[in-house]
């Protein structure tokens, strides 16, 4: 069902009623193809590898001759921290995401819509930031802000630094989104009395839809496997984030056996995948609208 | 559209009319919607670059009891003498080296085979497993490639060794782990992947030529080659400088791959400037703070001066 048509995609009607002499070739899918099955093997490897029976992970064959299920029930119950790292990664994230997501709707739509005198220079910082190598440049200060705050060791103040992870992308993503925006429509909602918020809220909003599809998924993917803050301001095996837990297991034996950890690793990127599937078609819609031109 | 603002607040008009206070009060009010904004983003970005160039001219070290001194230009002059600091440049342009052009013609080519599918099916399919790895949160790819590189029961060596028998047990290559293999090895690992989302960065591109064209050129007998050559590469123009600048940013500064990669250990290839600014920050001594926000101006300054350089080379001509 995710996958049906789309009908108003920016390629359609491109290429049908075009000469024909541009048609795709049996060579160019097969190496279309070639690259899939190069970024689809590995995602599969890791599935299979979450199946096996322990043997089978050891001898490393792509088929396993015995299948066995039990790696996920047990990671849950065997690795003590893993639940609540889980869960630390949840909270995180999806405060991540909504917070962010709510800063840039407003950003974006000030930018094009409200205008303060000023709006420029942000605009300009912001795409100036994109240039600068910011993550690694703050990381110092950020871990002193954290430590003024007396947030070092807390899972929960992740969420400050991770909302600024992708903000400025949002923001220039929902500005582009707005610009489709005609400003009549604004002006005649304001004109009819409506408030700035409740423009926004009721007659924008809903016209750049896509485009929050698109940053809801790159804060997602951003905040959910964010490594180098989560590695740096906490401490404490209990109050780490999935990412930082799984590029530290090493693979082996007992708890941290191939396929345990193969497990894991499912259930921290199953999620997302299934969402994206989903949301494709808006996603791919709001990329070719907003998300590429900045 | 308008209608679906169904009720009316007379209020917010009043608020409209001129004098001084309203006018302030207008004034911050314009503002409001861009707070939040701007608290976070000056919060943990601008104010965070100031203070570290801020610290890089003084000795601060976190863990130290005693205040920290202005000391100008000290740190950098010893950073500059320091050879860790040139191998860490070096290193990171090395690995830029390799990962930038496969990063870009890769996605190149699959975007203009893409876009000739004519089967709106197909081409979504595509799309969508091309996007796959663009969804999969940073940490879990490099984990991922972990198990793929991985010397003993990576499938990888599984099939150099046992499949196709190339190597044996004792000399089949070790990827990772501060070989001369890593940076290569953490390359192709970065174009996998950026591959789809890449792509799609190019098919929409693509999608923006107008069609006639490469049709007009077909009709007065160009060949395929020129017509991608003198037709669609000037219109790609524009998109192939920001991606060729903006991954040049990312991949001089790429520093979780090489924590996870490589960790401290300063012989490996993999220990560039971003990990020599983190070990002096957070793991040597006293933390030495100070000598590692001078570090981290330097990395930057280099790279901001290659972009611009960049910039002037890519430049839409005319």
């Amino acid at each position: 069902m995710t996958l049906e048509l789309d009908q108003s995609d920016a390629r359609a009607g491109k290429g049908q009623d075009a000469g024909d002499q541009s048609g795709s070739t049996p060579v160019g899918h097969l190496v279309i193809n070639f690259f899939n099955v190069v970024i689809i093997l590995p995602l599969v490897w890791v599935l299979l590898m979450s199946v096996k029976s322990l043997p089978d992970a050891m001898q490393g064959n792509f088929w396993p001759k015995r299948f066995d299920f039990t790696h996920y029930a047990y990671v849950f119950q065997r690795i003590a921290t893993l639940p609540v790292n889980l869960f630390n990664s949840v909270y995180v994230t999806a405060a991540t995401v909504l917070i962010t997501a709510a800063i840039a709707v407003l950003a974006g739509y000030a930018l094009v819509h409200i205008r303060p005198r000023g709006a420029g220079v942000v605009l300009a910082m912001l795409f100036v930031s994109l240039y600068f190598p910011v993550r690694v440049v703050s990381l110092i200060s950020i871990y002193e802000t954290q430590h003024w705050l007396g947030l070092i060791n807390h899972t929960a103040g992740l969420i400050l630094p991770y909302i600024t992870l992708q903000l400025v992308i949002s923001i220039l993503v929902m500005r582009s989104m707005f610009q489709l925006v005609p400003h009549e429509i604004i002006e005649s909602a304001k004109i009819d009395g409506a408030g700035h918020l409740r423009t926004l809220w009721e007659v924008g909003l809903p016209m750049v839809r896509n485009g929050l599809v698109v940053i809801f998924i790159v804060n997602f993917v951003a905040a959910w496997g964010e490594y180098l803050l989560g590695v740096t301001l906490i401490d404490d095996e209990a109050k780490r984030t999935m990412p930082v837990v799984l590029a530290a297991a090493q693979g082996g034996q007992g708890q941290w056996a191939w396929p345990n950890l193969a497990a894991v690793y499912v259930i921290v990127v199953t999620p997302g995948i299934i969402a994206f599937t989903f949301a494709q078609k808006l996603f791919f819609k709001g990329l070719l609208e907003g998300a590429l031109k900045g | 559209m308008a209608q679906t603002v169904a009720a009316r607040d007379a209020d917010f008009e009043t608020a409209e009319s001129a004098g001084p206070l309203a006018q302030a009060r207008k004034g911050f009010g314009e503002w409001a919607f861009l707070a939040p904004a701007l608290i976070f983003f000056i919060g943990y970005q601008v104010w965070p670059i100031v203070r570290v160039l801020w610290l890089s001219f003084t000795d601060f070290q976190f863990l130290s009891d005693k205040p920290a001194h202005w000391i100008w230009f000290d740190n950098y002059a010893q950073a500059l003498h320091d050879p860790l600091m040139w191998a860490g440049l070096w290193r990171a342009a090395y690995f830029t080296i390799m990962f930038l052009p496969g990063t870009i013609i890769l996605p190149l080519l699959l975007a203009i085979l893409i876009d000739r599918v004519s089967n709106p099916l197909t081409a979504t399919v595509y799309r969508v497993i091309l996007l796959i790895p663009a969804v999969i949160p940073s940490t879990l790819i490099f984990v991922l490639w972990k198990w793929m590189y991985n010397y003993q029961s990576g499938p990888i060596n599984h099939l150099l060794v046992d499949t196709f028998g190339v190597f044996s047990l004792q000399n089949a290559p070790q990827w990772l782990g501060g070989t001369p293999l890593t940076l290569p090895s953490i390359a192709v690992m970065e174009v996998w992947w950026g591959l789809g989302y890449h792509t799609i960065f190019f098919l929409a591109g693509l999608a923006a030529i107008p069609q006639d064209l490469p049709d007009a050129a077909r009709i007065d007998g160009a060949s395929e080659w020129q017509v991608f050559w003198h037709v669609t590469r000037p219109q790609l123009a524009p998109i192939m400088m920001i991606l060729v600048v903006l991954r040049f940013g990312t991949a001089m500064a790429v520093i979780d791959e090489y924590l996870i990669f490589g960790g401290f250990n300063r012989a490996s290839p993999t220990y560039t400037w971003t990990i020599f600014m983190y070990d002096q920050a957070f793991k040597l001594g006293l933390w030495r703070q100070g000598y590692a926000a001078a570090i981290s101006m330097i990395g930057a300054i280099a790279m901001m001066a290659v972009m611009v350089l960049l910039l002037r080379i890519f430049r839409p001509r005319g």
